[in-house]
């Protein structure tokens, strides 16, 4: 896949603050990808930079293989932070200065007010409008005459399951028809479901960046317990195929190197006399692994 | 340049908070200056008037150039809301996000500002026009002194103009009007008045608004205006020191626009 969007060495600083450190990544075309982070990492700093309403310190990134930027934010539906409108005029009002402003998408206002359900709203002002319904008008706003890339800065904000749910699907077949996505998130749970790929920012510096398959490996891990936890633990020692040993108050907790077989594990045991008395396969979670990777001092 | 335009229009088409003081502007405007040629709004004693009553040409342009002036704080007030709300609903960004430069976000605002201006010199020329016509004053005079009618542009980019700076520099609404008018009204005069003072030259004439305030002064009776000589600046020099002023307000705006974070 090529590359819609690369972005290199980018620094950016608040007074003493880091912002952001020397990132540098590529987006491949056709991706859902996940720029992951606990608060304060500077995923919105790093949208932020690549949509020009802040200026980097240090480093450059271009759209589209190097397309001017302002015409290739043209192309770009995006949804920063908040959701930005003006207070005293309606939804459809409000989506003829987006449309005049990227030089495309009037007649396509309709359409948008009914994929984010805002149809039937659409000539109220925007100052009524929930938390819920603003954000849903950022998406549409995002979506007019379909953009080759969406941006979405923490899209499923103010929404109630259903229209988080609602957003999930949406990403999912916008992704289908071709469309790259970026979506900056805290939850892991958001990007697990949805990203193909995924970067991982802490504190400004980029951890890790790649496709999520091979970024979030899942470890889960093998409890057992016996009566002669000694004998049992040299025998898993022996035991072709585990990685790592690990003691937990008075279970034994495996790591494999391949995928757990439990069976297997349970004849080997009894090959060796070995009867055991707990047999377990604990889920190791992706957000346990994202706490690993971005855990803060302060937890724990 | 039109297209910047348009999408401006979108957004006041449906401000009433714009309409409803533009509205202002233009009734006051007129009331006020039909209430002094008629003599009913007076300065001075029971039966003393100092100000000019007469609304022909060619002194109907220095009366109605004044008022204007009077006014156009209002209207200012129109510019510092516009720039700040964007500001406050922070659409400055989207509009960025939506595809445009930051220099283009910039120069709509500045056209907003010489449209505004236009719209006001050519709504007080009408005014002096109409008010001398009804004063019988014969069509063929009117060229007179209608100078001032330029100045009444150049005044209104000034001001105009500084209100935009400001907004750009302070962002937030109420902060940015009570700034504009203590400035406009209060420091500005202090300024000017002390720094005059011992200095025949009169350098406080240059300052940033003062300098095209100088241009449009207090319409005083005629007998009034003789005793008092003037001194001071001439107009062409004031002129040319206000379109300084301007270009300096477009290149401190346009460093702050273009080199800042949003």
């Amino acid at each position: 896949m090529s590359s819609i969007l690369s972005i290199n060495n980018i620094a950016k600083s608040y007074g003493p603050i880091k912002a952001l450190n020397g990132v540098s990544f590529d987006v491949p075309q056709g991706s859902v990808f996940g720029v992951l982070g606990p608060n304060g990492s500077g995923k919105t700093t790093l949208l932020g930079i690549l949509m020009d309403v802040l200026k980097a310190d240090s480093g450059d990134y271009n759209w589209f293989g190097g397309m001017p930027a302002d015409a290739a934010r043209k192309k770009i539906g995006c949804l920063l932070e908040t959701p930005n409108f003006y207070h005293y005029m309606s939804a459809y009002d409000n989506l003829a200065i987006t449309a005049a402003l990227r030089g495309h998408g009037e007649n396509d206002r309709l359409r948008v007010l009914e994929l984010v359900g805002l149809l039937e709203r659409k000539d109220s002002k925007f100052q009524t409008f929930s938390l819920g319904m603003k954000q849903r008008l950022a998406i549409g706003a995002a979506l007019l005459s379909s953009p080759g890339i969406l941006v979405l800065d923490e899209p499923t904000n103010g929404l109630d399951p259903a229209g988080i749910a609602e957003i999930r699907e949406l990403i999912r077949n916008l992704n289908k028809q071709g469309i790259t996505i970026i979506i900056a998130s805290h939850l892991l749970d958001e990007v697990e479901k949805v990203c193909t790929h995924v970067a991982i920012l802490k504190r400004g510096n980029l951890l890790l960046h790649g496709p999520v398959n091979e970024v979030l490996v899942n470890e889960d891990q093998l409890e057992v317990m016996a009566a002669d936890m000694d004998a049992l633990q040299q025998a898993m020692g022996e035991m072709p195929g585990v990685k790592k040993i690990q003691k937990a108050d008075r279970t034994l907790q495996l790591s494999f190197n391949n995928d757990i077989d439990a069976a297997a594990v349970n004849s080997y045991a009894a090959a060796r006399g070995i009867t055991l008395s707990h047999l377990y396969i604990k889920k190791k979670s992706l957000e346990t692994k994202f706490m690993e990777l971005v855990g803060t001092e302060d937890k724990r | 340049m039109i297209a910047l335009l348009k999408i401006e229009w979108l957004k006041i088409r449906k401000y009433n908070t714009f309409w409803i003081l533009s509205a202002l502007f233009i009734v006051l405007l007129f009331t006020w200056n039909y209430l002094i040629g008629s003599g009913v709004l007076k300065l001075g004693g029971k039966d003393m008037n100092l100000l000019n009553t007469n609304y022909t040409f060619p002194s109907v342009w220095e009366n109605v150039g004044h008022w204007t002036k009077f006014f156009s704080g209002l209207l200012a007030i129109i510019i510092i809301i516009l720039t700040t709300n964007e500001y406050q609903f922070r659409t400055n960004r989207q509009n960025v996000i939506d595809g445009w430069q930051r220099a283009q976000f910039f120069h709509a605002k500045w056209l907003i500002v010489l449209l505004l201006s236009i719209i006001v010199t050519v709504f007080t020329t009408l005014l002096g026009i109409g008010f001398a016509v009804a004063h019988g004053s014969p069509i063929g005079n009117m060229t007179e002194h209608m100078d001032r009618m330029l100045y009444v542009f150049i005044l209104t980019m000034n001001y105009f103009g500084f209100a935009l700076t400001l907004s750009f520099l302070i962002r937030k609404s109420g902060m940015t009007i009570i700034i504009f008018l203590l400035y406009a009204y209060i420091i500005e005069i202090m300024a000017q008045q002390l720094i005059n003072w011992k200095l025949p030259s009169h350098p406080g004439d240059f300052l940033p608004m003062q300098c095209s305030a100088e241009l449009l002064n207090f319409p005083m009776m005629d007998m009034v205006k003789t005793m008092m000589a003037k001194t001071g600046p001439s107009h062409n020099t004031l002129m040319l020191v206000s379109v300084g002023w301007i270009v300096v307000y477009y290149i401190i705006g346009r460093i702050r626009l273009l080199k800042s974070d949003w």
